[in-house]
C-alpha cells in the first residue's frame, strides 16, 4: 500500500498536527545527499515527531497496517538515517529527550533525543563519566550505545559502550513495546540481561544494527567514575576554545613510533601495568586536521605532522592525586623507552593538552570533514590488540596503489587502534579521504573499500567494511564473525516487513 | 538567480552532523540551555535550521524546488542570528549564514518576500527609517540646547531606533561628552543603515541605500562612526563591505566607553544600588560583527580556497567591552549565562512579525536562562533585543540598556 491522506490523518491523531508534516520543503531537510555518500535519498512521505514510547509503538503499528517503511532518526549524520525507498514514514525522536541520573547506582536513563552535549556535563557534575562518541555535541548517546558502532577514545580502563548498556525499552518491528534485562521483571534498569538468551546481545550485537531490529525508546547506560575534576576550566572563543583538566592530576603525552609492532608492545605493557585513562594509536590525518583553522591551513601543517607523527601513540594520564600521576608517568616513560617510542615536540603535545574536548565530546573530529567532507571508514573491527595491529600492518598491502595514484588522500598510516579493558581488547578503524572534486572520487572510494575487504577475506581478519559485509563474509565462511548473519535471521523471523 | 551557485561548496559539504543546532562543548553545562538554533527548537523539523536551509538551497540550485509563499515564510522565521554559522565554522570551512541570506535574496528576487518584510522595505525606501515615521522627526528628541561639533570627523550614528528609544542616544551623547570625545550628528542626512534590507535579501535596494550612505559619509569627511545600536554596528562592519568599499572605522559605544573608563576619563558614582545582572550578547554586536572581507576565488581539490580566504568565525566580535563596563559599575555583579559570547541564544526579535508565538518563545527562553543564573536584570545594548527581552512574565527580571545604565552611573554630567 502507499502513503495516503488517511495514513497522514492516522499519524496526526497519534502525535497532534503540530508534530507531523508532509510539506515538501520541510521534507527536503532530511533527504539531501551528504558528501561522504553522494547518492540521492528518496524523500520520506512525512516526518513525525513522537513524544513517548507508546506513540512510537502506535506509529509502527500504523506503518505495518498500511505496509509502509519507517525509520528513526536523531541527528542523521550517517547514511542509514535516511529513507532508502518510497513510502517511508520518518520518525524524528528529538522530542523524546528526558534523562535521569542515578548517582548511587551509577547509571543514566536516557531517551534518544538526549545529546552528548547534555548528558556529558550532567554526569560529570556527579564525578561520573561515560564514553562519548566522536560524532560531536549533537549526537545521541542512546544511538551510540544501543544502535550504532560505538567505539570511542576514552575507554582504556573501561570497555566498549555496548557493554555498558543496561535495561532497554524498545518498540519491536511488530509494534510491541519490549523491555529487556531487569526491566522485564520490573526490577529496575540496572541489569542488561535477564534469564534466558541475551536479548540485549541479539538486539545490540557487536556492531549495532542501525535501527533494523526495532526502535529503542529508552535505555540505561552504566557510568564510570570520572578521573578528573567535575568542573573543566575553559578559555577562549570558538574556534579556539581551550579546555583544561586538573593540571596536577592530568597530563597528555604523545609519542611517535617507527612501527606498529612496537606500538602493540607498548599497549600491552601499559595494560599489564594498568595505568592511564586513554591510550590510542591515533589517526595522524585527523590529528593534524584538528589543529588547523582551515583546509588551506591544513596543507601548511600536514607535511610537518606527517613527518613528525606518522605513528602517534596518545596517552592521557588522569589520576586522583599528583603522587599517583607521578607514579604512572614513571612507568609510562619506562615502557615507552623499552618499546622505542619518542616523545613528539611539546608544541604538538600541548595542543592535545589544551583541547581536552577531544577526549570528552569529540566535536573536533568533525574537522576530518574539513577537506570537502568526503571520507569513509573501513577496517572497523574489534578483537585483541595484536589482531588490530596485524590488520593495521596489512593495510600497506593495498593502500599504496590508491595513495600513489592520487585516488585517495596520501595518508597511508591513517588508521587508529583503541585498546580497551587495559589492552585485553581493542578496536580499529582505517579512515580515508577521497576528493569529491575528482569526478572519479566516489568510484575510487568504492574500489578502495573492495580492496580493503579483499585483504580481510585473505587473512580472515575481522576487519569489515560497511558495504562489504555480505560478500566478504561469504568468502571468509565460518571463520568470520557472524553477528550480521544472525541479525538478518532475527530480522526475518520477527520483522513482518523483512 | 542570486549568487547561490557561489555557495555550492558549502551546500554540498554539509554532512548533517547537527553541530549547528547544539552548544559547542567549550561552553557545555548540562541538559538545559544546550540548544542553539531558535527555529529548530521551536518548529522541531530539521528544515528549520542552518543544515535544513542548506539542503533547501541545494534543491533550489538544482531546480528540484522552486520558491513559494510557505517556503518564504519559513525562510523568514529564521532570525539570521548566525549561531549555526559560528558553530559549523568551529570545525568546517562553510558559509552557512551567507547561504541563508543568499537563499532569501533568491526568494525575494523570485517575488516571494513576505508581506511584513515588503512593508518594512517600503517604509525604509519612502521614509528612510524602518518604522515609516516622518524623516524630519528623526532627531526631534534632542534638547534645544544640544550642540555637537560640526568639524568633528567622528559621527554618532543614531539609527532608526532613535525614534523609539531616544533615551539610548541621549545616554550615548552623555557618555561621549563626559569622556571629551568630539563628535557630530548627521541630522537630516542620516538615513537608515540598511541592515534590514540587506538581511531580508532586498539586495538592489540595500545596495542603493548603502552606497548613498557611504557617499554621504565621504562628503561629510567622516572617518569614524560610533553607534549605540548593535544592528547598525553589525551592518557597517559585516554588511557594507559586501556592497561598497568602506574606508571609515566603526565603533560601538561600548568599545568607546570601555576605553574611556580604562583611561580614567569617565568617573562613576559609587552610590548605585547592588544588583545581579547578566549580559545578553546581541548577535550583530557579538558573533556577526567581524569585518566582512570580500573573497572571490576558486575552491579547489580538498576544499583549498585560492586565494586563501579570511574567515569570519565569530571569534573577534565585541564581547569584552560591555562586560568591562558592567564590571566597572559599583554594585553591579555580573553573572554569565551558559549561552554567552559567541554562543549567545538569540533574542528572537526578527521572527516577531512573522510568527509572534515563536518570537515570544525565543525571548522567553532567554529570560528563563537569565533568571536561572540568579540575575535580577538582563542587560544588553541593542534596541531590538530590548524590544524582545523587555517583557513581563514570571521571572521578575528587569531589562536595562547598557548605554543608559552607564550614563546613569556617571559622576560627572555631560553637557547635553
Ligand atoms: C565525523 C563523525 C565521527 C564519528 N565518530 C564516531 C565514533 O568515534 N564512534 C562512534 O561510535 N560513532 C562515530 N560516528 C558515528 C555516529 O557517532 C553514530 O552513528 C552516532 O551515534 C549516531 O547518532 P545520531 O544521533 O547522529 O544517530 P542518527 O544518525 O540519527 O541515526 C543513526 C542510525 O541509528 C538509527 N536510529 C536512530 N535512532 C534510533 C533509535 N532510537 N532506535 C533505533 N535506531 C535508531 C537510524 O535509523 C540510523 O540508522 C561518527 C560519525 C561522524 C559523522
Ligand atoms: S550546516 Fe554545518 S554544522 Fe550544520 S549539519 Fe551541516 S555541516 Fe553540520
Ligand atoms: S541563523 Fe539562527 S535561527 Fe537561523 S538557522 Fe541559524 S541558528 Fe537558526
Amino acid at each position: 500500500m502507499s502513503f495516503s491522506d488517511q495514513v497522514y490523518q492516522e499519524l496526526a491523531a497519534v502525535v497532534g498536527e503540530r508534530y507531523i508534516t508532509r510539506k515538501d520543503f520541510i521534507l527536503a531537510g532530511n533527504r539531501a545527499k551528504t558528501p561522504e555518500m553522494p547518492v540521492a535519498h528518496p524523500s520520506a512521505e512525512c516526518i513525525v515527531c513522537p513524544a513517548t514510547t507508546e506513540e512510537v509503538a502506535e506509529i509502527v503499528s500504523i506503518c505495518l497496517r498500511h505496509d509502509l517503511r519507517y525509520l528513526a532518526c536523531v541527528t542523521g549524520c550517517i547514511p542509514s538515517a535516511y529513507a532508502s525507498g518510497p513510502d517511508t514514514v520518518f520518525m524524528h525522536l528529538k522530542r523524546m529527550n528526558h534523562m535521569e541520573i542515578n548517582v548511587e547506582d551509577r547509571y543514566a536513563i536516557i531517551e534518544p533525543g538526549v545529546r552528548h552535549v547534555q548528558l556529558y556535563p550532567e554526569v560529570r557534575k556527579h564525578g561520573l563519566s561515560y564514553a562519548a562518541a566522536a560524532v560531536g555535541p549533537g549526537g545521541s548517546p542512546l544511538v551510540t550505545y544501543a544502535v550504532t558502532g560505538g567505539d570511542n577514545h576514552v575507554q582504556y580502563g573501561a570497555s566498549r559502550p555496548c557493554r555498558y548498556l543496561l535495561g532497554v525499552e524498545m518498540v519491536t518491528p511488530e509494534g510491541e513495546i519490549l523491555r529487556t534485562g531487569s526491566l522485564q521483571t520490573d526490577s529496575g534498569w540496572f541489569c542488561a540481561d535477564s534469564p534466558g538468551p541475551s536479548l540485549r546481545g541479539l538486539v545490540r550485537g557487536y556492531s549495532g544494527n542501525n535501527g533494523k531490529l526495532g526502535i529503542i525508546t529508552k535505555c540505561a547506560i552504566a557510568l564510570d567514575q570520572c578521573k578528573g575534576p567535575a568542573e573543566i576550566r575553559r578559555e577562549g572563543i570558538s574556534p579556539h576554545h581551550k579546555m583544561f583538566m586538573d593540571g596536577d592530576c592530568s597530563r597528555v603525552y604523545v609519542f611517535n613510533y617507527e612501527n606498529i609492532q612496537d606500538v602493540c608492545d607498548a599497549m600491552l605493557a601499559l595494560g599489564e601495568a594498568e595505568i592511564a585513562a586513554t591510550v590510542q594509536k591515533y589517526f595522524y590525518l585527523p590529528l593534524t586536521l584538528m589543529m588547523t583553522d582551515s583546509a588551506n591551513d591544513f596543507f601548511k601543517k600536514w607535511e610537518y605532522c606527517k613527518k613528525t607523527v606518522p605513528m602517534p601513540l596518545v596517552v592521557h594520564i588522569a589520576t586522583q592525586s599528583p603522587e599517583e600521576r607521578e607514579y604512572e608517568e614513571k612507568i609510562l616513560f619506562d615502557i615507552v623507552h623499552e618499546t622505542k617510542g619518542t616523545r613528539i615536540p611539546r608544541d604538538l603535545e600541548m595542543w592535545w593538552e589544551e583541547h581536552m574536548d577531544y577526549f570528552m565530546i569529540v566535536t573536533r573530529l568533525q574537522s576530518v570533514l574539513r577537506l570537502g567532507g568526503s571520507w569513509f571508514p573501513c577496517k572497523a573491527s574489534a578483537e585483541s590488540v595484536q589482531h588490530m595491529c596485524d590488520i593495521g600492518e596489512s593495510i600497506s598491502e593495498f593502500i599504496y596503489d590508491f595513495t600513489d595514484t592520487g585516488k585517495i588522500f596520501d595518508a597511508p598510516e591513517n588508521y587508529q587502534i583503541i585498546p580497551m579493558e587495559y589492552s585485553h581488547f581493542a578496536s580499529s578503524e582505517l579512515l580515508f579521504m577521497w576528493d569529491r572534486f575528482n569526478p572519479d572520487g566516489f568510484k575510487n572510494m568504492m574500489e578502495f573499500m573492495a580492496a580493503s575487504s579483499a585483504t580481510d577475506a585473505k587473512y580472515f581478519y575481522h576487519g569489515s567494511t560497511s558495504s562489504g559485509y555480505g560478500p566478504s563474509a561469504e568468502k571468509k565462511g565460518k571463520l568470520y564473525s557472524n553477528a550480521h548473519i544472525w541479525m538478518e535471521q532475527i530480522q526475518k523471523a520477527f520483522d513482518p516487513r523483512a | 538567480m542570486a549568487d547561490l551557485n557561489k555557495l555550492r561548496y558549502t551546500i554540498e559539504s554539509c554532512n548533517h552532523c547537527g553541530q549547528c543546532k547544539w552548544l559547542l562543548p567549550g561552553r557545555m553545562s548540562g541538559w538545559d540551555f544546550a540548544a542553539m538554533c531558535p527555529i529548530h527548537e521551536y518548529y522541531l523539523f530539521d528544515a528549520y535550521s542552518g543544515q535544513g536551509m542548506l539542503n533547501i538551497a541545494g534543491e533550489i540550485l538544482s531546480g528540484k524546488m522552486s520558491h513559494h509563499e510557505d517556503l518564504a515564510e519559513m525562510l523568514y522565521t529564521c532570525t539570521a542570528c548566525g549561531a549555526c554559522d559560528i558553530n559549523c565554522k568551529n570545525v568546517r570551512d562553510m558559509e552557512v549564514l551567507d547561504t541563508i541570506l543568499e537563499l532569501r535574496r533568491d526568494c525575494a528576487e523570485a517575488g516571494y518576500l513576505p508581506e511584513v518584510r515588503k512593508t518594512e522595505l517600503e517604509k525604509v525606501m519612502n521614509t528612510h527609517n524602518i518604522y515609516g515615521l516622518p524623516h524630519e522627526q528623526r532627531f526631534s528628541f534632542l534638547p534645544e540646547d544640544f550642540k555637537d561639533d560640526p568639524e568633528a570627523d567622528t559621527v554618532l550614528f543614531a539609527g532608526c531606533s532613535a525614534y523609539r528609544h531616544p533615551e539610548t542616544i541621549l545616554a550615548a551623547i552623555k557618555i561621549l561628552k563626559a569622556g571629551g570625545v568630539k563628535f557630530r550628528l548627521l541630522y537630516e542626512d542620516e538615513w537608515c543603515c540598511g541592515a534590514s534590507l540587506w538581511r531580508m535579501g532586498a539586495h538592489k535596494e540595500a545596495e542603493e541605500l548603502i552606497k548613498r550612505n557611504v557617499e554621504t559619509f565621504r562628503a561629510k569627511g567622516v572617518k569614524t562612526i560610533i553607534t549605540a545600536c548593535a544592528e547598525c554596528f553589525g551592518a557597517f562592519r559585516g554588511g557594507y563591505p559586501r556592497f561598497v568599499e568602506t574606508e571609515f572605522r566603526t565603533l560601538h559605544i561600548t568599545q568607546v566607553a570601555a576605553e574611556l573608563l580604562q583611561q580614567g576619563k569617565l568617573l562613576l558614582r559609587d552610590d548605585g544600588e547592588d544588583m545581579t545582572v547578566t549580559y545578553h550578547d546581541p548577535c550583530m554586536l557579538g558573533r556577526l560583527s567581524e569585518e566582512y572581507v570580500h573573497w572571490d576565488g576558486e575552491i579547489q581539490s580538498w576544499g583549498v580556497h585560492v586565494p586563501e580566504k579570511e574567515w569570519r568565525r565569530g571569534e573577534f566580535g565585541v564581547y569584552e567591552p560591555p562586560r568591562e563596563i558592567l564590571r566597572a559599575i559599583p554594585g553591579v555583579k555580573l553573572q554569565e549565562m551558559v549561552r554567552s559570547y559567541e554562543e549567545a541564544w538569540c533574542c528572537g526579535h526578527k521572527g516577531a512579525d512573522i510568527d509572534g508565538e515563536f518570537a515570544a518563545y525565543t525571548a522567553g527562553e532567554r529570560r528563563r536562562e537569565a533568571a536561572s543564573v540568579g540575575a535580577e536584570v538582563i542587560v544588553s545594548c541593542c534596541p531590538f533585543c530590548r524590544e524582545a527581552l523587555d517583557s513581563k512574565d514570571d521571572y521578575n527580571l528587569k531589562y536595562m540598556d547598557l548605554t543608559e545604565l552607564l550614563a546613569d552611573n556617571l559622576r560627572e554630567e555631560g553637557q547635553v
